[in-house]
């Protein structure tokens, strides 16, 4: 068969499919119609609010000038290319986010493993506050941060009495660890939601059949139980590490770790205006996510949760 | 393997009591059959004994050891599921040697077991498969050699045919019984399939309500149920009002010699077999005609309204409507005591 002859069945077919979906006369195509309905609103909004700012931000990080995004450069990217600082931003953003993940992670099996394998008291209090954060702003978490461990902060008096130290020396709310006490803290919510979904699906008969076996309960948990949530752990990796990458009011607030959010932040602030490396960063941002949710999806099974 | 007694076994959730002063010792050695309709406390006296309950009251000894408050990973027991619950992530040799590995066995040991229970079981050809590419009568024999791979004091099967196809359930209850008795296990089988705890227990206990109605061979719960619950659950009885008096039973509309320990108004189990239809000097209507195959059941009301079941040559053609001459065979009935 010629291109021309294939290209032309191509199109019929399309224009057939078209024309079936808005007139259907089977049941099947009556279902399509459905579907296609169903997903209108999500593909409006992938054009309005994804796929034209993401045109916009390639316009603006090859042009020229970029107020009146007039004639074309390669400036941006030879800047962000060559530039080392760019690169420490990026091993910084990818280590924090990657230590706070894990943390989140490992503390949501906890937490999961609690809620679902004991009969908690005030179990309903415990996941409400388990899942509180997620509902917070990045800078109320940094707010609630500087309150625990800030010069006047809670904690930082209560050492400060019991060890007999200055609440100087020993406030972090604008330390790394009061940064990365802060990523946790809005990270556990979603490893521990997913995390839970996965523990329902735990056959508990094979945990009871281990411990029969002899198996401990750590035996039980490492031999049986975590095969099973590995999926639901890689999901929750995926999620929490990409929700940690996007995270910026906390980081705006305290500061204290210069992260690829807080980067683009500066690029476009009054000072060193450049939105062209802005939108570079945010450029290569982008393909990082959609590429690290390809290659991570490929250790969650199929019927895990999705993330 | 070992003996297991339940001392008064009583197990609270709440108010609901799910299992109530329970008596009951599996014998070293023998196949123990728990029967009962469902929430009878059959599935709870098993994870009681295997230690995923503790009781309210009572006591659970092996070997006349108390082992009530002892964890399950100490307590050497086999379990058999009706889901098999297998480890999927493991493949069948996994399985079967997890039980040994746990307990410390070195590894070319532990895989020389599961490969002789594999055998043993005839799924050695399945060693390297996983659970999940199994049919569910494989599954079964591999949640059993798992079980049995650790050598256990006492064997719990919890309903473990359920799910089976029939032919494959005859199949398998005949090779699984024949397999128990030659390894000589102390084995709990809890069914809610008389017939399955029939063909495969040296003893059978009946559950009703948390408490133990009649513990015996097949052939005594059968043939000499201790209460109407026993008659009525295992297999189908016709209950019959009557007066005992010197060595006899006067039903109203006939009389049997059989002797009842106590003169006064009994009631006298009579099993479908009891009947001999079409001679004798009794006359039932049928009023229902079930068509089985190799059997014909018939529902007949006897001359005082009493409904009875009664069991037909396949090939009769009796239909509703029929008066029926009868007979009652006076060694096939049971007077409860």
């Amino acid at each position: 068969m010629s291109v021309r002859k294939s290209a032309t069945t191509s199109v019929r077919r399309i224009a057939t499919l078209a024309s079936t979906t808005a007139r259907p006369t089977t049941e099947r195509e009556r279902e399509r119609r459905r579907i296609a309905v169903l997903c209108l609103p999500f593909f409006a909004l992938a054009i309005v609010a994804g796929f034209v700012p993401l045109a916009m931000l390639v316009r603006i990080s090859l042009a020229e000038d970029t107020i009146w995004m007039d004639g074309w450069s390669f400036d941006a990217w030879e800047t962000l290319a060559t530039t080392p600082e760019y690169r420490r931003v990026a091993w910084n953003t990818l280590w924090f986010v990657g230590l706070a993940t894990g943390v989140s992670v490992a503390l949501g099996v906890a937490v999961a493993h609690a809620l679902e394998k004991y009969d908690l008291p005030a179990e309903r209090i415990v996941v409400a506050a388990v899942s509180f954060p997620i509902a917070l702003p990045g800078i109320v978490v940094a707010y609630l941060i500087t309150v625990l461990l800030g010069r006047q902060g809670l904690v930082t008096n209560a050492i400060a009495v019991a060890t007999g130290q200055g609440a100087h020396g020993l406030a972090s709310a604008t330390a790394i660890t009061g940064l990365f006490l802060g990523y946790v803290y809005s990270l556990l919510p979603r490893a521990t939601m997913v995390l839970r979904g996965t523990y329902a699906e735990v056959n508990e008969q094979a945990e009871e059949a281990a411990r029969a076996l002899g198996a401990s309960r750590w035996e039980t948990f490492y031999h049986v139980t975590l095969p099973e949530i590995r999926p639901g752990i890689a999901a929750a990796a995926i999620l929490t590490f990409r929700s940690g990458l996007a995270i910026f009011g906390t980081v705006l607030i305290l500061q204290s770790h210069q992260v690829v959010t807080l980067q683009i932040h500066n690029e476009i602030s009054v000072g060193s205006y450049a939105p062209d490396v802005a939108a570079a960063i945010g450029l290569v941002y982008v393909v990082f996510i959609v590429a690290f949710t390809f290659v991570g999806l490929r250790f969650v099974d199929d019927d895990a949760v999705e993330v | 393997m070992s003996d297991v007694t339940l001392e008064s076994l009583t197990k609270a959730y709440g108010d609901e009591v799910a299992v109530d002063g329970v008596d009951l010792t599996i014998r070293d050695g023998e196949i123990l059959g728990v029967v009962g309709p469902s929430g009878c406390g059959k599935t709870t006296t098993l994870r009681t004994i295997a230690g995923f309950e503790t009781p309210t009251q009572g006591r659970v000894l092996f070997d006349g050891v108390d082992v009530t408050h002892v964890p399950p990973e100490e307590r050497n027991v086999g379990l058999v599921f009706q889901s098999y619950a297998l480890f999927d992530t493991m493949t069948v040799r996994e399985n079967v040697a997890f039980g040994p590995k746990m307990q410390g066995v070195p590894k070319a040991e532990r895989r020389e077991r599961a490969d002789e229970l594999l055998a043993m079981l005839d799924i050695a050809e399945l060693a390297d498969r996983r659970p999940t590419t199994l049919s569910g009568g494989q599954q079964q024999r591999v949640g059993l050699a798992r079980a049995l791979a650790i050598e256990p004091h006492v064997l719990l099967l919890d309903e473990p045919m359920t799910g089976l196809d029939a032919e494959l359930k005859t199949r398998l209850r005949d090779e699984i019984g024949d397999l128990l008795a030659d390894l000589e296990v102390t084995a709990l089988y809890v069914t809610h399939d008389q017939e399955e705890a029939m063909a495969m227990c040296d003893r059978i206990a009946v559950l009703a309500d948390g408490t133990l109605e009649q513990v015996g061979p097949p052939a005594e719960i059968y043939r000499r149920p201790e209460n109407p619950f026993v008659a009525n659950f295992v297999g189908s009885s016709t209950l019959l009002e009557g007066v005992a008096e010197n060595g006899h039973v006067d039903l109203g509309f006939t009389e049997l010699p059989v002797a009842a320990e106590t003169d006064g108004s009994v009631r006298v189990a009579a099993r479908p077999a009891a009947f001999d239809l079409g001679e004798g000097s009794l006359e039932a209507d049928v009023t229902d005609v079930t068509y089985l195959g190799d059997r014909t059941r018939l529902t007949a009301t006897l001359p005082d309204d009493t409904t009875v079941t009664l069991h037909a040559d396949g090939i009769d053609g009796y239909r509703v409507g029929d008066s029926v001459p009868l007979s009652i065979d006076e060694q096939r009935v049971h007077v409860l005591e």
